[in-house]
């Protein structure tokens, strides 16, 4: 009897835990689509800054942050291959196995203002960039690196060992193995942490803020030295400290649920990929 | 007697401090099929992944003494691995197909090896599947998934993608122990044909099986926690003889 009210009392506390989980996401998520919904038009979409924020529309700033995913992609991939590669595939001992998860922890734990400090510093200072899209993208980059690695590592790891040994068998060699059998294999992988990794990386203002974006006036950038660009939470981030305007909340909201619409869209447009890939993993 | 194509001379296998084989010495000799039968854990497969080097996937087995291929000690300096895996195939107890269709399982190894044209792959993959005798039963779909087919026709074509890559020697790791019946009886028949152009090294725990189709026997069983051999030659000499009590303990089911 004891026995049974420990298992029903544990098993009504995880669905608790998993309750307030839901319910502080529909809270954020409504509250925001509530307060965002009337900033959304098609102008505010396709129209630049205008009167400090209180009216026009987010182009350059959702343009300026795709730009910066883009470049965090291009970093972030080739970095979490090469690690997860050396993790799973070229690293034999264990201990050297636990010293590269290790970093990979710590890198994970480093506070997103001290990528922007070290940003500042080389970026901007040492190598003379300025401002510019380019080292907000490196930053952002290596601020997902973690998460893209440790899915890769995941994935990597549980590929069944006969599948390398039976190319290994047909006289492949190891790159081969690498290319033909492991990568194909692990894409899911990096899908799934490269998204987990974006949704993060699409928010943070920190690591941007003093080398990457401006509040106003950037466009298309045309070059790497000076040329900034303009984001959406900087944008949220300038003008909720800043405006105490109160037409500007609207587009406060607006803003910040447009960002949380690119993250789901990202997630959307991988969908079928990653299912597809799933399929041809298990079923064939 | 002709100079063997493979041979082994005191191979002995450890991990760490345990021995897994020892002084393991054979002769397998050109277009015969050589047994080996043992006991589960005497080191059969150990032994079959030494002739080919794939147990240098596994770092922390060592392998001490001689594996001649041709004469040659296939632990040479100059000796590629890789290469020497593509002339010694191996076929592995369950089969492994990769998620991808008939025809690119097929090609998978040869594909790779860049011996071969890429517009000769197709021939490449009808002539394997039909030395594997899986042409007819999967000819109008090579191009689906290889995971759809039964595991006997999966087999098959394992054994269909070691042979587009022309090997001379094919290690048999319990080829048909995953198998029903009709479809052991398939690969039986395969191995008796492909004798006369290949030689093939085959693991079994089945004794009928190796009475049947071994040219040669070598019995492994466990000698002081290692797998040694106890007995080799003729399959009716190494099968009746009573000279060694684990070989009959074996053969008792023991």
């Amino acid at each position: 009897m004891h026995r049974k009210l420990i298992h029903h009392g544990f098993r009504f506390f995880t669905g608790l835990c998993a309750l307030a989980c839901c319910s502080v996401l529909m809270t954020l998520i409504w509250a925001i689509v509530q307060r965002g919904w009337p900033a959304i038009s098609w102008r505010f979409f396709t129209e630049q800054i205008l009167l400090v924020g209180a009216d026009g529309g987010i182009f350059y700033n959702i343009l300026g942050t795709l730009i910066l995913l883009a470049t965090t992609v291009v970093v972030s991939t080739p970095l979490a291959l090469g690690l997860a590669l050396l993790h799973g595939v070229y690293l034999q001992g264990n201990r050297w196995r636990s010293h590269l998860t290790l970093l990979i922890y710590v890198l994970n734990g480093v506070p997103s203002i001290l990528f922007g400090i070290m940003g500042f510093i080389v970026f901007v200072h040492y190598l003379d960039w300025g401002k510019s899209w380019l080292s907000g993208g490196i930053l952002l980059g290596l601020i997902i690196v973690p998460t893209v690695t440790v899915a890769l590592v995941e994935r990597i790891a549980s590929l069944p060992s006969c599948y390398i040994e039976a190319a290994a068998g047909l006289g492949l060699r190891q790159s081969q193995i690498i290319r033909f059998v492991i990568l194909p294999q692990s894409i899911n992988g990096l899908v799934t942490g490269t998204l987990l990794g974006l949704a993060r990386a699409a928010g943070e203002t920190a690591p941007i803020m003093f080398t990457a974006t401006i509040f106003a006036g950037a466009t298309v950038p045309n070059a790497v030295k000076e040329s900034p660009v303009l984001s959406l939470p900087y944008h949220i981030f300038i003008l909720a400290q800043d405006s105490f305007d109160p037409s500007v909340s609207a587009k406060i909201w607006g803003t910040a649920l447009s960002l949380l619409g690119i993250v789901f869209l990202l997630s959307l447009i991988a969908l079928p990929a990653r299912l597809k890939i799933h399929e041809e993993a298990h079923h064939g | 007697m002709a100079e063997p194509i493979l041979q082994t001379q005191s191979l002995t296998v450890t991990a760490g401090s345990r021995t897994l084989l020892r002084g393991v010495s054979l002769s397998i000799h050109e277009k015969q099929v050589f047994g080996l039968i043992g006991p589960s854990g005497a080191g059969k497969s150990t032994l079959l992944k030494c002739l080919n080097r794939l147990l240098e996937l596994t770092p922390a087995l060592k392998v001490s003494g001689v594996v001649r291929f041709h004469g040659e000690s296939i632990h040479g300096p100059t000796v590629d691995a890789d290469a020497l895996r593509s002339r010694i195939g191996i076929l592995f107890q369950q089969p492994i197909v990769f998620p991808k269709s008939v025809f690119q399982n097929v090609v998978f190894g040869v594909k790779h090896l860049g011996v071969i044209q890429k517009s000769a792959l197709p021939e490449v993959a009808e002539q394997a599947l039909r030395e594997a005798s899986l042409w007819d039963e999967v000819k109008d779909r090579l191009h689906q998934p290889a995971l759809r087919l039964s595991v006997g026709q999966q087999q098959r074509l394992c054994l269909a993608r070691t042979l587009a890559s022309q090997p001379e020697v094919i290690l048999m790791d319990e080829p048909t122990s995953a198998l029903d019946p009709k479809s052991t009886e398939a690969i039986e028949q395969l191995i008796v044909r492909l004798k006369k152009t290949h030689t093939i090294v085959l693991v079994t725990h089945n004794v009928r099986q190796a009475r049947q189709l071994a040219d040669q026997l070598a019995c492994i069983c466990l000698r002081d926690g290692a797998g040694e051999v106890i007995s080799q030659g003729e399959p009716c000499d190494v099968l009746c003889s009573n000279c060694a009590p684990e070989i009959e303990a074996y053969l008792a089911g023991g």
